[in-house]
């Protein structure tokens, strides 16, 4: 028995407690323990609590009847809620490629020596950092249509004459709010994937480039695949984060102008919240987890099979 | 440098971080200049003659000072951080131990225990505080910090404990095995041998985990109430917008003070990217 | 019995120092057990040193008066709403919360009927206007106390109106459209916002369309009338009057963006509360005209033009609710009704300087309005309101179609170039679905 045999070597005979932890299934249950607990305490009951809502007509302090799927007939009519769901698709869609590539090269120019490495390393993090509210007031005002600095700087770049509407017409707020999404969430891609390509001994690329490798089959048949695991990690939070963001369109545009940049979550605060029915909101919010639980699937599925090979 | 040319090293290095540098740092510079800027330069509009954004004669202090003296800007960077940290703190090592033991042990249910934990992430926060509000009604736990504290981890430990079974699966095996051999507990191998190999995983959870939390809004609006309890990001937006009228510099000079010294102190924590590796396996 | 003696002291002390020797003649001793506290939660006002008065004046004394402890919260006006729901949801939270405009009565069942105070002030002070009680009240129930109306006026720039040869505001919608043409000409155009925000959007829209004879329902409350040649008129002049008058950018406003668009000059008019007059006020040199004057010296105010039906006007309306949740209701209420002693009211109405009317008849004689004749038009903001979901009641589906933004997103979705008729036709369909 190899415990047995290691029991010798320990300075002083483990307690009891310990010699419990040596069995597989107890130290997974002690380690597991305090997560449980605390998703236990604090997200099995809102989670059963809204799934209930949402097959309810409750309303603000109204519990409400037992009412099946009518509010999801009844979303699934309303045009503006169609607008929001392509509305989620394209935003996630859209800033999830380009944080993704963005990040990578990012991480890659970080994982370079270079003087002031640090200092960069950590302040690239700061659109991160900061409170997400108070920088999409920032960006706000940059899109503002009397103040942009960014109408400003095109102009005297020559490269507009009259000003752009950033926020007022519905395909640039679209793109706005892309944008700040994006620039938001760089920092966090570019990071993780530093850490994964730290991990990457660079022994592995130099001996490849002995053979005769260039850059970009190096980065394809070595960096990539080892990388792979944790990329995927962070894109499939990323994706779940992205579809039910909420801060940057709230601030930005309210969901307008006239309900054209509402995504999934916007719009079931407007109806929950702002107009008080709780239980569609509840619904519109929910609506998204079938789409979500089968990218997550499909997404851990993948990311197993990658591991095993 | 392996690819040697100079002219190289601009245009695959310099330029492409010069031009993210631009990209993730102007909005910065903007809120840097709009906290020194006197109010009366505030309000010009983007085509007005002799405006120059980028630039102010006349900078101020008046924003910042408003921001110490005017509101309790003090007490809630102090909370936010007190808030922050043990959130962090929970949550990391509740996410390294879930994370250790479902890459790493043989136990039943493991797969589909990772993905429960998983599809609890899945939840839109939008309208999950309201019935959340109601658990911290019973726990008593309204307007305290404790009410952030615990419940900032429902969110933050599913991606730390994905994040760390990603490391975690990284180590070899063989690791671990030699230590036991040398006579190590299994909860001394992990303690002592893997967990200091995945650090560099731990740190990138813990800046994730210790962002979110710096920077949520919701619950801390909905949670907490006295004026004193507040976190930043609530606090500013409570006290510097007043109906139709934004309080710019002190909101700007408040999104900084809010973030810059957490960027500093990352400053020291991301070199151990490195560090934390020195010496370990290769992958 | 140390208490009751400090309390008495307490009592004698307050009426000397302040004219509430009124209610506490009435003979409500204060009766709560100490450390009573009350929790009221108000939006962070506009009028910075009406907060201050609050905090540094107000609640002491009605702490003194009342022997409770109050805890004042202000939070940003757009994050009431999930604070109401989240505390109605779990029984828990502030015992006094404001709201806006109608949307008490969304919360109807979870509010106190407070009809007894509201009367009461009414009968004290010279009536509460219709407009206050059709937005607070559903005829039996006052679900919220009225506080307190921010009209709604064009401010504008008299300077730049009499360049272009208007003396005088423009009285009927076609002649302010005739100035704004030839305002936007010289690059001086109107500013309007047509966007998800609960302020100046449906101060605009709602008068626009009542003036043209369009409404959302009939009297009935459930026969949707949005669909009528009126309500096509109107947004058929609202689509080339933004085009020819508005600054473009209207779309992506919010209620914060006429005030700086207007202090950096570059709109010539707009609807907004007195905030921006009171701003050119208090900081008096900062903002100076081209010509070298002191702004303040150059905004007048005036209500929205007439239509073809009428002229009508849609105020901005602040009052609070008194939470059935509450375990304090007697002193939530005590209090309520100590702030709107008039001698207490009074004072923070001073403070507003004339941006927040009073939602009874009586203060329309109060000195403060001779002060500024600047600010004399919004003295009859609340005589001249009307009430969201004309021609039905202002109740809770007047509410949903308010906070569904849907007669603004009618008017926003024309401007962008959709046809009058489809802009009505949408909405129709969006008000069947609400009122049947």
């Amino acid at each position: 028995m190899a415990i047995a045999e290691t029991r010798i070597y320990m300075p002083g005979a483990p307690r009891p407690r310990l010699r419990l932890l040596e069995d597989e299934r107890w130290l997974a249950f002690v380690l597991l323990v305090p997560t449980l607990a605390l998703l236990g305490m604090f997200i099995a009951y809102p989670f059963v609590r809204g799934i209930l809502l949402s097959v309810t007509n409750a309303r603000v302090g109204v519990p409400g009847e037992f009412v099946g799927l009518a509010n999801f007939y009844k979303i699934f009519n309303d045009g503006i809620f169609r607008t929001s769901v392509y509305n989620t698709f394209v935003y996630t869609g859209v800033t999830t490629v380009f944080k993704l590539a963005l990040g990578l090269w990012l991480a890659m120019l970080l994982n370079r020596n270079f003087r002031g490495k640090a200092f960069t390393r950590a302040f690239i993090l700061l659109p991160f950092i900061i409170p997400t509210v108070l920088s999409t007031f920032a960006w706000k005002w940059m899109f503002d249509p009397t103040f942009s600095v960014l109408n400003w700087l095109l102009y005297h770049l020559g490269l507009i004459t009259g000003r752009i509407n950033w926020l007022g017409d519905p395909d640039l707020a679209m793109i706005s709010i892309i944008i700040v999404n994006i620039w938001r969430g760089v920092p966090f891609f570019a990071i993780s994937l530093l850490a994964g390509l730290q991990t990457i001994s660079p022994e592995l690329s130099e001996a490849a480039a002995i053979d005769g490798a260039k850059p970009l089959q190096r980065f394809w048949y070595i960096t990539w695949p080892l990388l792979l695991p944790v990329t995927m990690v962070v894109v499939l939070f990323s994706v779940i984060q992205t579809f039910a963001d909420f801060q940057i369109v709230y601030v930005m545009t309210g969901g307008g102008p006239a309900n054209a940049t509402h995504l999934f979550a916007t719009y079931a605060y407007q109806i929950g919240i702002g107009t008080g029915i709780l239980s569609e909101g509840a619904a519109i919010s929910l609506a998204m987890f079938p789409v979500l639980f089968l990218v997550v699937i499909i997404q851990l599925l993948y990311i197993r099979r990658v591991e095993v090979r | 440098m392996i690819e040697g040319a100079r002219w190289r090293k601009w245009v695959f290095f310099y330029v492409p971080m010069a031009l993210f540098l631009l990209f993730l740092l102007f909005p910065f510079y903007w809120m840097v200049i709009t906290s020194v800027r006197p109010d009366g330069e505030l309000y010009r509009p983007w085509n007005s003659i002799n405006y120059n954004p980028f630039w102010t004669w006349k900078p101020t202090w008046d924003h910042v000072r408003y921001l110490f003296e005017e509101t309790l800007f003090a007490s809630w960077l102090w909370n936010t951080t007190f808030i922050a940290t043990l959130s962090t703190a929970i949550s990391l090592v509740c996410g390294v131990f879930a994370g250790y033991a479902l890459s790493r042990l043989n136990f039943p249910f493991a797969g589909s225990l990772g993905t429960a934990i998983f599809i609890t992430y899945l939840v839109p926060q939008t309208l999950l505080f309201i019935p959340l509000a109601e658990i911290i009604r019973n726990y008593r736990l309204g307007d305290t910090p404790w009410s952030l504290i615990l419940t900032y981890p429902t969110f933050l430990i599913p991606f730390c404990t994905w994040l760390m079974m990603g490391y975690f699966k990284a180590v070899p095996k063989e690791l671990e095995e030699c230590a036991r051999i040398d006579g190590a507990s299994r909860w001394q191998a992990m303690l002592y041998i893997v967990i200091p190999v995945a650090i560099p995983g731990i740190l990138s959870a813990g800046i994730f985990a210790f962002t979110l939390s710096w920077n949520e809004f919701i619950y801390a609006l909905v949670f907490l109430s006295s004026p004193q309890q507040k976190t930043v990001p609530v606090g500013v937006t409570s006290e510097l917008i007043r109906g139709d009228v934004f309080f710019w510099g002190p909101l700007m000079a408040g999104a900084l003070l809010g973030s810059i010294p957490v960027a500093i102190a990352y400053s020291f924590f991301v070199e151990h990217y490195v560090a934390g590796l020195t010496g370990s396996v290769k992958g | 019995m140390t208490t009751v003696t400090r309390r008495n002291v307490l009592k004698g002390g307050t009426a000397l120092a302040g004219g509430m020797a009124g209610i506490l003649a009435s003979g409500r001793a204060p009766a709560f057990a100490q450390g009573t506290t009350v929790h009221w939660l108000r939006w962070n006002d506009f009028v910075p040193a009406s907060d201050q008065l609050l905090r540094k004046e107000l609640i002491p004394a009605a702490e003194k008066a009342l022997g409770i402890k109050i805890n004042l919260e202000t939070v940003n006006g757009n994050d009431l709403q999930p604070r109401v729901t989240a505390s109605v949801q779990s029984g828990s939270g502030p015992d006094l919360i404001m709201v806006f405009n109608n949307q008490s009565a969304l919360y109807a069942e979870s509010v106190v009927d407070l009809s007894d105070l509201a009367e009461e002030v009414s009968n004290r002070e010279g009536g509460l206007y219709k407009y206050s009680r059709a937005v607070t009240s559903d005829g039996k129930k006052f679900n919220s106390m009225p506080w307190t109306i921010v009209g709604a006026m064009n401010a504008y720039r008299k300077s730049w109106f009499e360049e272009i040869g208007v003396t005088k505001f423009p009285e009927t919608w076609d002649a302010y459209y005739d100035a704004g043409k030839k305002l936007k000409a010289k690059g001086r155009p109107l500013g309007q916002a047509v966007s998800h925000s609960f302020g100046d959007p449906p101060t605009f829209v709602y008068p626009l369309m009542w003036s043209y004879g369009g409404k959302e329902v009939e009297a009935d409350g459930k026969t949707v009338a949005i669909n009528s040649k009126n309500t096509v008129e109107s947004v058929k002049f609202m689509t080339s009057f933004y085009k020819d008058t508005c600054d473009e950018g209207g779309l992506a406003w919010d209620d914060t963006s006429n005030n700086r668009a207007f202090l950096s000059q570059t709109i010539s008019s707009t609807l907004n509360g007195a905030s921006i007059y009171i701003e050119s006020l208090r900081n008096p040199d900062k903002y100076i005209t081209e010509k070298g004057a002191q702004l303040k010296t150059d905004i007048l105010h005036a209500p929205l033009p007439k239509g073809p039906q009428g002229q009508f006007g849609l105020h901005t309306f602040f009052s609070h609710m008194l939470m059935s949740y509450s375990p304090n209701q007697k002193a939530a209420k005590d209090l309520l009704r100590w702030v709107h002693t008039p001698a207490n009211y009074e004072k923070w109405f001073i403070s507003q300087k004339g941006f927040a009317t009073p939602p009874t008849a009586q203060w329309e004689n109060h000195e403060l309005w001779g002060a500024d004749a600047v600010m004399d038009p919004f003295k009859v903001a609340g005589k001249l309101g009307q009430a969201p979901g004309y021609a039905g009641p202002a109740g809770k589906k007047a509410a949903e179609v308010l906070t569904k933004y849907i007669i603004v997103d009618m008017y926003a979705k024309a401007i962008q170039g959709a046809s009058a008729e489809d802009a009505v036709k949408w909405a129709e369909d969006e008000l069947k679905k609400i009122y049947t």
